[in-house]
C-alpha cells in the first residue's frame, strides 16, 4: 500500500519551505529518509508522527542546527542563504528549553534576543507577554517547562518572522494557554500571511489552525496532503453487500483499510464520494452511508496505517 | 443584532461550510439583516482559533452565491436580497438530508420518521 500524497503548490511555484532528499542517519539509524517537504506560502504545516518519527531532527535541519548527510533545503525559493540568514527570518520555538542563559533573568532574555532581530515589535512582545501572563523578573532556567514555553514563543513571534517552525509548541502548556495561543496564532497570521511549520501530538490544539498536514514515519515523510483533500477525499463506506460479493480492482486499489462481518463491509477509502458510490452500487453493493472522515480522524487514520507500512 | 458564531464539537465537515452554515443560521433566525457587518476575518478567526484564510474562503463563498457583499476596506455585509425564507429553506433541505440518509441507513420507514418527528416537535412545544 502507498500513502504517497503530493499537493499543487501555489500558483508562482516558490514554497516557503522545500526539501529535496534530505537524509540523515544517526550511526545505522536512519532519522531523515529521502525528505521532500513542501510548505506553500502562507500555509500552517502540521507535522504528525510517533515519538521518534524525525520531527524534531527535521526542523533542526531547517535551522541548520543539525546537519544532514544529503539533501537541500531551500526557504523562498533560496537554497543560498547562511544560516544567519536563514534564521533571521524564522520565528523558532524548539522541543526543549535547554539551550543556555538559565542565568538569565526573562526580561533580560528577551531584551538580549530582540538586539538581534531588527524588526523586533516591542509593543507586540508587551502585548503577547501580558496575555501569556509572563514575569519578566524569574531567571529563565528556574521556570517551569510551560512557563519557558510561552517566554521561548514570545521570541520567536515578536520579530514578525515570515516563517514560523514550532516544535511541539503547546509541550507544557495549560489548557488556558493552550486556548490562548490558538488565538495568537491565528491573528499572527491574518496580519503577516507568514507561513507556519509545526510539529505536534495535539492534534486537538491545532485543528482549526492546520491546512497541511505531514506524515512522518520511521524519518520518511509517508503521507503530504492538502486538508481540503484530505476532508473531502477520504471516506468511511458503510454497505451491505451480495454474497460472493467481490470489488473491482479499482475500487481495492482505493482502500486504505477495511473491516466487515457477515455482509457488512466498513471501508476507510480515497475518491470522490460521488464516484464511489456509483462505483460500489455499480457491483451490487448496497451503500448505507458514506461520510467523509474530516480531518481529524482523517489525521488518525493516517498515522495509523503510516505505522503499519 | 450581531450573532454568536459557535462551531460544533464533533462536527467533522470542513470548517468553512460550518462558518457559512452559521450565517446562514443568523440570516435564517432574523438576527443578520440586511446590510449587516460580518466579523473581521482576523477577528472571527482569532475568536474561533481557525485559520484566516478558512474565514475568507468562507466568506468568499457566501459572496459567490450572493449571500454577502464585501466593500473593499471596509468589510463583508449581508447583501439586501438574502430573505430570511430562502434561507430556511435551504437548512430545512440540509436537515432533511441528514435525517434521511440516517433513516435508510437504519432501516427507519420515512412515514414512521415523520410522525416521529411531529411527535417530537409537539412534546418540545408542550415543555417550553
Amino acid at each position: 500500500m502507498t500513502l504517497e500524497l503530493s499537493h499543487a503548490l501555489d500558483s508562482d511555484g516558490v514554497a516557503a519551505v522545500r526539501t529535496r532528499g534530505l537524509t540523515r542517519w544517526f550511526g545505522d539509524h536512519c532519522a531523515l529518509d529521502e525528505v521532500g517537504l513542501i510548505v506553500p506560502k502562507g500555509a500552517v504545516y502540521v507535522l504528525a508522527g510517533a515519538n521518534g518519527a524525525g520531527k524534531t531532527t527535521l526542523l533542526r535541519s531547517l535551522m541548520e542546527l543539525s546537519r544532514v548527510d544529503r539533501g537541500t533545503v531551500e526557504l523562498f525559493g533560496d537554497g543560498e542563504a547562511s544560516p544567519a540568514q536563514r534564521r533571521a527570518q524564522i520565528g523558532y520555538v524548539p522541543d526543549n528549553h535547554e539551550f543556555g542563559y538559565r542565568w538569565m533573568r526573562v526580561g533580560e532574555l528577551l531584551a538580549s534576543h530582540a538586539g538581534y532581530f531588527p524588526h523586533w515589535d516591542r509593543s507586540y512582545a508587551a502585548e503577547l507577554n501580558a496575555r501569556f501572563s509572563i514575569d519578566d523578573r524569574p531567571r529563565f532556567g528556574q521556570l517551569s517547562r510551560g512557563q519557558a514555553r510561552r517566554v521561548q514563543l514570545v521570541m520567536a513571534l515578536a520579530h514578525r518572522p515570515r516563517l514560523l517552525l514550532l516544535d511541539e509548541p503547546s509541550e507544557g502548556l495549560d489548557p488556558l494557554v493552550r486556548d490562548e495561543l490558538g488565538a495568537v496564532l491565528a491573528e499572527f497570521l491574518a496580519e503577516s500571511g507568514a507561513s507556519l511549520l509545526m510539529s505536534t501530538h495535539h492534534m486537538h490544539d491545532v485543528i482549526g489552525l492546520a491546512d497541511h498536514l505531514g506524515v512522518l514515519v520511521d524519518g520518511r515523510l509517508a503521507a503530504q496532503v492538502s486538508r481540503a483533500r484530505l476532508e473531502t477525499e477520504l471516506n468511511q463506506i458503510h454497505a451491505r453487500v451480495p454474497e460472493g460479493w467481490s470489488a473491482s480492482r479499482d475500487l481495492e486499489s482505493a482502500v486504505l483499510e477495511r473491516k466487515s462481518a457477515g455482509r457488512e463491509i466498513s471501508w476507510t477509502m480515497w475518491g470522490s464520494p460521488d464516484a464511489l458510490q456509483r462505483e460500489l452500487v455499480a457491483t451490487g453493493a448496497e451503500v448505507l452511508s458514506l461520510d467523509p472522515l474530516g480531518f481529524e480522524h482523517a489525521t488518525r487514520c493516517l498515522l495509523r496505517l503510516g505505522g503499519g507500512v | 443584532m450581531p450573532i454568536l458564531f459557535q462551531l460544533r464539537p464533533g462536527d467533522t465537515r470542513p470548517i468553512y461550510l460550518q462558518i457559512t452554515d452559521e450565517v446562514r443560521r443568523g440570516i435564517a433566525h432574523g438576527q443578520l439583516v440586511p446590510d449587516e457587518a460580518l466579523p473581521s476575518v482576523r477577528a472571527l478567526a482569532s475568536d474561533l482559533r481557525v485559520n484566516p484564510n478558512t474565514v475568507q474562503q468562507a466568506y468568499r463563498e457566501l459572496e459567490r452565491d450572493g449571500t454577502v457583499y464585501v466593500q473593499r476596506g471596509r468589510g463583508t455585509f449581508i447583501a439586501a436580497t438574502q430573505d430570511q425564507t430562502d434561507e430556511i429553506g435551504r437548512i430545512t433541505e440540509r436537515l432533511a438530508d441528514d435525517v434521511v440518509r440516517e433513516a435508510w441507513r437504519s432501516g427507519v420507514p420515512i412515514d414512521a420518521l415523520i410522525a416521529a418527528i411531529q411527535e417530537t416537535a409537539r412534546k418540545k412545544e408542550d415543555d417550553s
